[in-house]
């Protein structure tokens, strides 16, 4: 299109312009010439300037409401009666304004509400306008890029130190049917194309629960579990593929660029998680999590092939797993959890081969809060570590032992030993401090005010101590939700926009059924939080929310908590004894060393 | 009328997330739905479509301002 002629853009209204001026400014850094009209003027004066200024287009805004059908086709008629029909374009917009309308009234054009400035220039410069997919740009994060992980308070170093040095001195020489088992599997994956590995598969069944042994045996799967048929995963593939030539996702995050946000799946399908996957990546969800049945983590060993079963939390198969990675967008972050349970090596190992970003990994949490036996769990997690630094998984430390009781600053000693653990061992650890309404805090009171002060003294303290990467989690405002979805959905968007403000790298988000417990979550609760989230986004931008003092003091009383705790520990120069002795959490504080997998622990 | 619209203060909304292909399909559907519930007053509240389908509330009005309403004896539906 000629640009050095004009666009005029007229209100046809009395009062409103607010899209002709959203326009004229898109248009003028286009490079378009512009003029725009004050609300209120005839079409005989419209039509006027238009002549007297030799346009190109008229753009016209109006309101529609009683009669005003009758005003625009009168504008047609009008601007034929002066000889400008010809020479212009003309379009109108405005809010329930159709193009079916716009074409019936006269118009080139009609634009109603949502109508993008790239729209309008498509239609100025005769090209068809294609719609570009939303979040067409999004990048994968990296959520440990940049990060040092020096410590700024050294005397809790040194006692890291000392303490990871007892971890790794202790756990030479054991091993555990767990670590067997991830061996195996890894040899059984990295066998050629057409080798028999049947040997293995029973070596790997000796290390296994009878449960497990069943169903590769005798085919018989636990209870409420079924296999999926071939004719399901084909029509699975064939919705992946639909939903992907439709596919369009929002952005969440406004002015800042972090948090970015998970959700976590895990309906006990992996087909229904494929579905509600592409609702929230649709939705803007950056990173999604898997939840594994908590049976699971107590049984040794994984079944294989496409899975389902009838409660929470989707079952662990390699062939589920791919199944789940392949729906996945490009940009989507894709973290499975092996933080506690009989199978975080082989966990770990069958997360890294079918190609997930993230996994989840503390001995504190996983022994005195996930059931586990401590001595088993160090053993497990340090081949767990092992294998995430081969697979390069970066992994967060969940502190989930303060929801049974255990204070934040024990519960944090415990997330340090093991993100210690992990750099000593070559890995990429991301602290996950709790964003909640612990058992703590209901019964001391530092959330009787806010649920700021306390949650902001956490990262505070973290950040005293070390330069880490920080992700809340999980999910934020844990306890805070109630069944109302408005409520829940505003709890969450609250603590996301906290979350931003304090410039932390990620968040994990509930769904708006955070605390209904009597079924599945439903696809609708997913999209109430990510659109709550990103509406807090756009609220703050890039101001922030302010604690009070007593965020500060906390945060002191915190830091000075954590170096208590690694005092004693370090003293006591056995971990897993500390452990067991309620160093870390004792059971008067509701935590209570696992026994899953206790005695298991085989001296090589 | 039956009991329980009877007792409704003035509309049902139904909450629902559609596969669908685009956002014309999901009104479509919604409006189906409601339908099917016996709601004839009905309208799209919002709807918004992104990729797999369509987040969706649909609302059958049951008494509009001005009419008799149930909750009040001897009152009648709209639509």
């Amino acid at each position: 299109m000629d640009k050095s002629r004009p666009v005029l853009l007229a209100p046809l209204d009395p009062v409103h312009d607010i899209g002709l001026k959203i326009m004229k400014r898109a248009l003028d850094e286009a490079g378009y010439k512009t003029i725009l009209l004050p609300p209120d003027y005839q079409p005989e004066e419209i039509i006027k300037t238009a002549l007297d200024n030799d346009v190109s287009a008229v753009l016209v805004s109006r309101t529609l409401g009683y009669g005003v059908a009758e005003l625009l086709s009168g504008f047609v008629d009008l601007a034929e009666a002066a000889g400008l029909r010809d020479k212009v374009k003309l379009a109108i917009g405005g809010m329930s304004i159709k193009p079916e309308l716009a074409q019936e009234l006269g118009y080139d054009a009609g634009f109603g509400p949502g109508t993008t400035p790239e729209e309008v220039i498509a239609f100025l410069e005769d090209r068809e306008y294609v719609p570009e997919l939303g979040g067409a740009n999004k990048q994968k994060a990296d959520l440990t890029e940049g990060f040092s992980y020096v410590y700024h308070h050294r005397r809790i170093e040194e006692l890291l130190d000392k303490i990871v040095d007892s971890i790794i001195k202790w756990s030479q020489g054991k091993t555990s049917p767990a670590v067997k088992r991830a061996q195996l599997k890894e040899e059984m994956l990295s066998l050629p194309e057409g080798k028999d590995g049947t040997d293995l598969a029973k070596q790997y069944l000796q290390w296994c629960d009878p449960r497990i042994r069943k169903a590769y045996e005798q085919n018989e799967l636990p209870p409420k579990t079924r296999r999926l048929t071939g004719e399901e995963v084909e029509r699975l593939e064939d919705y992946v593929q639909e939903t992907r030539r439709r596919m369009s996702v929002q952005v969440l995050q406004h002015s800042r660029k972090k948090p970015v946000v998970f959700i976590q799946y895990g309906t006990g399908c992996p087909f229904m998680d494929v579905a509600h996957i592409k609702v929230g990546e649709a939705w803007g969800a950056d990173g999604v999590v898997h939840f594994d049945p908590s049976w699971g983590a107590r049984t040794e060993g994984f079944l294989e092939g496409y899975v389902t079963h009838e409660e929470d939390g989707s079952i662990i198969t390699f062939e589920n797993l791919k199944r789940i990675k392949a729906s996945l967008r490009r940009h989507t972050l894709w973290q499975v959890r092996a933080h506690r349970g009989l199978n975080t090596p082989e966990t770990v190992l069958l997360a890294g081969k079918a190609g997930a970003d993230l996994t989840k990994i503390n001995i504190a949490y996983g022994s005195l809060g996930g059931g586990t036996d401590p001595a088993r769990l160090t053993v497990d997690a340090v081949k767990a570590i092992q294998y995430a630094v081969k697979f390069k998984l970066p992994f967060d430390v969940v502190t989930n032992e303060e929801l049974c009781g255990v204070p934040a600053h024990k519960a944090f000693a415990g997330m340090l030993i093991t993100a210690h653990l992990g750099r000593r061992l070559g890995g990429r650890p991301i602290l996950q401090p709790l964003f909640c309404y612990s058992p703590e805090v209901m019964i001391s009171g530092q959330m009787d005010d806010n649920y700021i002060d306390f949650n902001a003294a956490k990262v505070f303290a973290l950040r005293r101590i070390i330069d880490a990467p920080i992700w809340p989690g999980a999910p934020i405002g844990f306890l805070t939700h109630t069944e109302d979805r408005v409520q829940s959905s505003v709890t969450t968007a609250l603590h996301a926009a906290l979350a931003s403000s304090l410039e932390v790298e990620a968040v994990s988000i509930a769904s708006s059924d955070e605390a209904y417990s009597g079924g599945p979550i439903s696809a609708q609760a997913r999209t109430d939080t990510l659109r709550a989230v990103q509406e807090a986004f756009r609220f703050f931008g890039r101001a922030g929310i302010k604690p009070t003092g007593r965020a500060e003091e906390w945060a002191e009383k915190i830091t000075e908590g954590i170096l208590e705790v690694l005092e004693s520990v370090a003293d006591k120069g056995d971990f897993v004894q500390a452990l067991y002795d309620g160093l870390l959490g004792s059971v008067a504080e509701g935590a209570y060393p696992g026994r899953g997998g206790r005695g298991t622990v085989i001296h090589d | 009328m039956e009991d329980h619209y009877r007792k409704v203060l003035d509309a049902v909304d139904v909450e629902t997330f559609f596969v669908c292909q685009d956002e014309n399909e999901g009104k479509a559907l919604a409006l189906k739905l409601l339908e099917s519930f016996g709601l004839k007053d009905a309208d799209i509240v919002f709807i918004q479509h992104q990729g797999p389908g369509a987040r969706v509330r649909a609302r059958g009005y049951i008494f509009r301002p001005g009419d008799h309403y149930g909750w009040l004896e001897g009152g009648e539906r709209n639509g």
